[in-house]
């Protein structure tokens, strides 16, 4: 017992100290705080991966609408700009825990949303539409537009985590089968692969990036467009903590003149065959 | 940064119903496992190299690349190939839940037969000696002598491997499978909580570990000679 | 097989990462183990902190442990860093180290364990002999329990670092761009899921039987010196 006591107890010193001191260089070493105000540079969290708002070109580059938007913004305002790549569901926490100032990503203005952040006057609509392989002959809607529940027995959707389809699926068929995934890419491998019988997502992207390629072909949209506001809001818009409405105003101006000069319209058209912002200017004029 | 307990209070439920589906996929898979293994000991017990050259390439596999890339190639990489889309096993392979029993299945079977063969080789060739000079056939040797004793020798690894499977089923929220950390991860979603919510999973994990920790220390007891 | 020409550099990239993370991870996890080991020899309430940690890390889901890294180590910081100075900007982790410290905890938890048996089995006699000779502590635990304690403590070890190999696997969860996520991307546009995630599993393959064999050698150094 002596002799392992005498094992034992000069550990306890000499473990202390290394314990101490590693902390202290620890803390040291990997806290990177970043710049917060002053300066002005903003930075904006950004999905990346999001064909074709926000992605990386074959240079690495970032691009897309949500970009570009983002770059016009910064240059009306008079602040620079700086990207930041946060994945999807992680969005708004990290908005919340100060990793970056704007939220610029496609992200629906919703309620839900509303009460943790706040939302400049939209800068693109909202939409959500059905896709399904063509010879599943899904009807899912009535004459009248409405979605019939009970087309969806038997149907598996696969929607994203944490999107606005999801918000309004469980409103409409809070029964249905759903699978839910953390990114585009894996829900189009399950639809091609059957496992999914629809998913439910941008008809815009998922015309871009599945509808109109080798992989997507035999898949259609399926149904109308959906543009409910109180699911889908009323459009896409820059998210940003609660608190900073002169940043708000500063922006929505931006936003404003945006469309009204036609910037919206021509970043628009980059990248689609029509235009993607909302005609009438929406925010508080 | 305030902990909302209402949050965790409100996940319970649901966390709940992941639970259910967590206990099914750890023991079909545990017994997907125990399946594989028993032909795939026996094979790397046999002198014969053709026998034991696929089962060591199995074990080496299977023990040296991460779960999680055996999950995908499993759940993506299959789906690839069309003509099996057209077989009837597609309507197996289809569901996320048999996807991820044949993947952890053929990662548990890996690790329990090195266990098994090492129990095996592990109980004294002098018992099996002795088993033979008393005139015992080689079947009662190995099912009276050998097997008892590496079945204790195998306990506490094997121990391990149900934890290890307990924490493996986490991965298969990765492939839309709604188990504890599916969902802990949707409803992180909805209510911007992600702490709270993990953190309850977590709880959770931590109780089932622990439940099989008891079950297993229980096991080797009772097994245990009178000392 | 001929869609995976155009990727390999994008592959090598990322391997080049995995490895990169691999051996920070190991790194910090043989401090951990070390640490842990000697917190829980030391009894009082550091044992039981140890053993909180033990328990915790081991018990829990790999994949959960990254996530609350991801959500809640920044957080944490930032407010640790605000508690210092209330003025302090957000204190970032960037995803490199979240993850190398998230997975060396959880291989850091085994070896603790590992290292609390490979010190008790160092001979007492040599300790004593150490403190008679009149070496400090910190002299004593490395220039004689260490290199006793390692020999010991090596084959397990050598199990929990080939685990902590795999685990860099799941750091792609928390938006880390190696091997895995290259491999998603490659899918999404090739189309070929199983080529590019079998391509994974092969580097990883190779990967763990170099650490084995790696680790192995060690084995044999370490007991170079005992007759064979």
């Amino acid at each position: 017992m002596a002799a392992l006591s005498l094992t034992i107890m000069p550990l306890k010193g000499t473990a202390m100290r290394l314990l101490a001191s590693l902390l202290g260089a620890a803390l040291l070493a990997v806290a990177a705080p970043s710049a917060s105000r002053a300066a002005e540079t903003l930075r904006v969290g950004t999905e990346c991966t999001y064909f074709p708002f926000n992605y990386r070109t074959d240079a690495g580059e970032l691009a897309g609408y949500d970009v570009d938007v983002a770059r016009e913004i910064g240059a009306r305002i008079g602040a620079d700009i700086a990207f930041v790549c946060q994945e999807w569901k992680g969005m708004i926490p990290a908005l919340l825990a100060g990793k970056f100032d704007l939220i610029v990503a496609s992200m629906s203005i919703t309620t839900e949303r509303q009460e943790k952040i706040d939302f400049s006057a939209p800068y693109r609509v909202s939409i959500g539409q059905f896709v399904a392989a063509r010879d599943l002959n899904l009807t899912l809607f009535d004459a009248d537009g409405a979605l019939m529940p009970a087309a969806l027995e038997g149907v598996r959707i696969g929607l994203e985590r944490a999107s606005t389809y999801e918000s309004w699926l469980k409103a409409k068929a809070p029964g249905a089968d759903v699978a839910y995934y953390d990114s585009n890419e894996a829900m189009y491998l399950d639809l091609k692969a059957g496992r999914v019988d629809a998913i439910m997502t941008n008809p815009m992207k998922a015309y871009l990036s599945f509808i109109s390629k080798p992989d997507g072909a035999g898949f259609e949209v399926v149904g109308p467009q959906l543009e409910e506001e109180a699911y889908f809001g009323a459009g896409v818009g820059v998210g940003l903590r609660k608190g900073h409405d002169d940043l708000k105003a500063r922006i929505d101006a931006a936003l404003k003149a945006m469309t009204e000069d036609g910037a919206l319209a021509e970043f628009g058209l980059r990248h689609f065959p029509f235009t993607i912002h909302p005609q009438a200017w929406k925010g508080a004029s | 940064m305030g902990f909302d307990l209402a949050i965790v209070a409100e996940s319970l439920p649901r966390l709940a119903e992941g639970l259910a589906l967590t206990l099914a996929l750890i023991a079909a898979s545990l017994a997907g496992g125990a399946l594989i293994a028993g032909p795939a000991t026996w094979a790397l017990l046999r002198p014969s190299r053709w026998l034991r050259s696929p089962a060591r390439a199995y074990v080496w596999a299977f023990r040296g690349t991460p779960a999680l890339v055996q999950l995908f190639v499993i759940y993506y990489g299959l789906a690839q190939f069309e003509w099996l889309r057209e077989t009837s096993a597609w309507a197996v392979l289809r569901e996320p839940f048999w996807c991820c029993v044949l993947a952890f299945s053929l990662n548990s079977g890996a690790y329990t037969a090195e266990i098994l063969r090492g129990a095996i080789a592990g109980v004294s060739d002098e018992q099996a000696e002795a088993a033979r000079a008393l005139g015992l056939s080689r079947g009662r040797i190995f099912r009276l002598v050998v097997w008892p004793q590496a079945l204790r020798l195998a306990l506490p690894p094997y121990g391990n491997e149900v934890v290890g499977m307990i924490k493996t089923s986490a991965l298969a929220s990765t492939v839309t499978l709604a188990e504890i950390t599916g969902v802990a991860e949707t409803i992180a979603a909805e209510t911007f909580a992600p702490y709270e919510v993990f953190l309850s999973a977590a709880i959770i994990y931590l109780a089932l570990a622990w439940a099989a920790e008891r079950a297993v220390a229980a096991a080797e007891h009772r097994r245990s000679w009178p000392q | 097989m001929g869609a995976l020409t155009g990727w390999l550099d994008e592959f090598a990239w990322g391997a080049f990462l995995i490895l990169r993370v691999f051996l920070v991870a190991a790194a910090f996890t043989l401090v951990f183990g070390v640490v842990g080991a000697a917190a829980r020899l030391s009894g009082g309430v550091w044992a039981r902190l140890a053993g909180v940690y033990v328990t915790v890390f081991r018990g829990t889901p790999e994949l959960l442990v990254l996530l609350l890294f991801y959500f809640g180590g920044a957080v944490t910081l930032t407010a640790l860093a605000r508690l210092a100075d209330p003025g302090a900007g957000f204190v970032d982790i960037p995803p490199f180290w979240a993850g190398a410290l998230a997975i060396a905890l959880i291989a850091g938890a085994y070896a603790t364990e590992t290292f609390r048996g490979a010190f008790l089995g160092v001979a007492p006699g040599q300790i004593e002999a150490a403190r008679a000779l009149g070496l400090a502590p910190w002299a004593i635990l490395l220039f004689v329990r260490l290199p006793q304690a390692w020999r010991i403590a090596l084959p397990s070890l050598g199990n929990h670092l080939i685990g902590l190999m795999k685990d860099t696997a799941l750091v792609s969860v928390i938006g880390l761009n190696e091997i895995m996520f290259t491999a998603k991307m490659a899918t999404s546009v090739t189309g070929q899921p199983f080529t590019m995630f079998a391509a994974v599993a092969v580097i990883y393959l190779a990967f763990t039987t170099a650490l084995s064999a790696a680790l192995a050698a060690a084995e044999r150094r370490a007991r170079r010196h005992l007759a064979r």
